[in-house]
């Protein structure tokens, strides 16, 4: 199942319904619990797409609260709710804030921006970013078609695919692999 | 025995090195301390700020407030008005000169008046008041994108975030645009952010003292700060925030510049000739922080 979760709205019901913008660690906390909550509350959820299309101003300290520390804690053997985490809505400058913010802590999510396009956020190397662009391109692809796309091994194109499996940034099913759903 | 530190003429970022010297001098059994602004006719947003901080210092010190007399010229004392500066200098100083009544900051220059941090609270206010204000001066008046006001908001943010969370104390912030005739010839916004609390170095002492052995101080904590990135604390999801300013300054071809204790430290454009790293000056409590975007250079006709 899907959750879509509107970022501003549990900013509104987490006690700051006076403030517009994402912005101090302790609105952060605050915004992440809310949404752990509504999690736990749904536990056959197992993609979270967070739109952040009625967020203004977004800051560090409140990117790493409400995204990066959704994403550790949703890491398998974590603790936390055991999800996919897609963000939606992203103005520019939020996906490039928290681009940053992923890069420091090794991690990378999945980011859809206004315009509708997608794009990986955060830390991956090099071929395995050019893997995960292949599958969202083609909306699904096994390793074989990744490895002559890329014109890379077999063996190579195979750990990259595995390392987005592992890393929550796309599916798989048999030997196919799927970008992460977000509708 | 009262002791007597002259404001400069013109109080900002670099004049400011000058007063911090002569208040460093002052003898710690001063029964009074007299501020004298009345012959300045400017003073910067960094500037008054940081005179808010020394009213804080001294008071902690001395155990009374100081006294500051008010600029003589009615147009500064105006302006301090406008700018928000005497209704914070009211409490830490005991004011000597006609104090104009405050109004509402009609000029744009004011993007922010000197406003009080203290809790994050006030952060929100500070960030939601300027995104109203400083968007046409953003991108009408310093031809930036239009979504620089995220990127501003952002880094004010930050900015008044290492008050609440690093300084142990109260600060204040401001915003104003004005035009750098001869250091630029061009328009910039300024934020100023200030406080008196215990500074980058004692923040960052338990952690990173070791680390920098014999070279640790003031310096050296602003540098692990600003370049390397670290906090006070050990989740590498902290110490981000001055990060992400430098990251909208550069993109902006701007300055960031903080200063903490006997240091300074500064991210320089190609456009500015200070040093990246100046030790050794005179003690000033807390940190005080200054971020300068630069109206962007137009196309040669």
């Amino acid at each position: 199942m899907i959750a879509e979760i509107d970022v501003r709205a549990v900013l509104s019901r987490s006690g700051c319904e006076f403030h517009s913008d994402l912005v101090t660690r302790s609105t952060g906390r605050a915004v992440r619990s809310g949404i752990e909550a509504h999690l736990q509350e749904h536990p056959d959820v197992s993609v979270v797409v967070l739109d952040f299309s009625a967020v203004r101003v977004l800051d560090c300290s409140c990117a790493d609260e409400v995204v990066a520390q959704l994403l550790r804690r949703s890491a398998p053997g974590a603790g936390g709710p055991a999800a996919f985490l897609v963000l939606r809505g992203l103005d520019e400058v939020h996906a490039d804030q928290i681009d940053q913010v992923l890069r420091r802590q090794d991690l990378a999510l999945v980011a859809e921006e206004r315009g509708g396009g997608r794009r990986l956020l955060g830390r991956v190397g090099e071929l395995t970013r050019a893997a995960w662009e292949r599958v969202a391109r083609r909306g699904s692809a096994a390793a074989e078609d990744v490895a002559s796309e890329l014109a890379c091994s077999l063996d190579d194109a195979r750990d990259a695919l595995d390392e987005l499996v592992g890393r929550r940034l796309v599916t798989r099913a048999a030997d196919q692999y799927f970008p992460l759903p977000a509708a | 025995m009262t002791a007597v530190v002259s404001v400069p003429p013109s109080l900002d970022e670099r004049s400011f090195e000058g007063f911090a010297t002569d208040l460093a001098q002052v003898p710690a059994d001063a029964a009074r301390v007299l501020l004298d602004a009345h012959a300045t006719e400017w003073a910067s947003p960094f500037g008054l700020a940081a005179l808010l901080c020394a009213g804080q210092a001294l008071g902690d010190r001395h155990g009374r407030r100081a006294l500051l007399t008010v600029p003589a010229d009615r147009d500064v004392a105006h302006y301090w008005a406008r700018a928000g500066f005497f209704a914070e200098a009211e409490a830490l100083f005991e004011l000597h000169g006609a104090v104009p009544r405050a109004r509402q900051p009609s000029e744009s220059a004011v993007l922010l008046e000197v406003t009080p941090v203290r809790v994050a609270a006030d952060v929100h206010r500070v960030v939601d008041r300027i995104q109203e204000r400083a968007a046409a001066i953003l991108t009408t008046g310093l031809g930036l994108e239009p979504k620089a006001t995220l990127g501003f908001g952002m880094a004010l943010s930050e900015a008044c975030q290492n008050i609440v969370e690093h300084a142990g104390t109260g600060g204040w912030v401001a915003v104003q645009a004005y035009t750098w005739r001869r250091r630029l010839g061009r328009r910039v916004v300024v934020i100023a952010a200030a406080d008196a609390g215990v500074g980058f170095r004692h923040t960052l002492e338990p952690t990173q003292a070791k680390r920098f052995g014999d070279r640790w101080g003031d310096g050296a904590a602003l540098e692990a700060a600003l370049i390397q990135g670290v906090s006070r604390f050990r989740d590498p999801g902290r110490g981000q925030g001055l990060r992400g300013i430098r990251n909208v300054v550069d993109r902006w071809g701007g300055k960031i510049a903080i200063r903490s204790g006997t240091a300074r430290i500064a991210i320089i454009p190609a456009w500015d000739e200070d040093v990246p790293l100046k030790e050794g000056l005179a003690a000033f409590p807390g940190a005080q922080l200054q971020v300068v975007v630069p109206e962007a250079e137009r196309p040669a006709p």
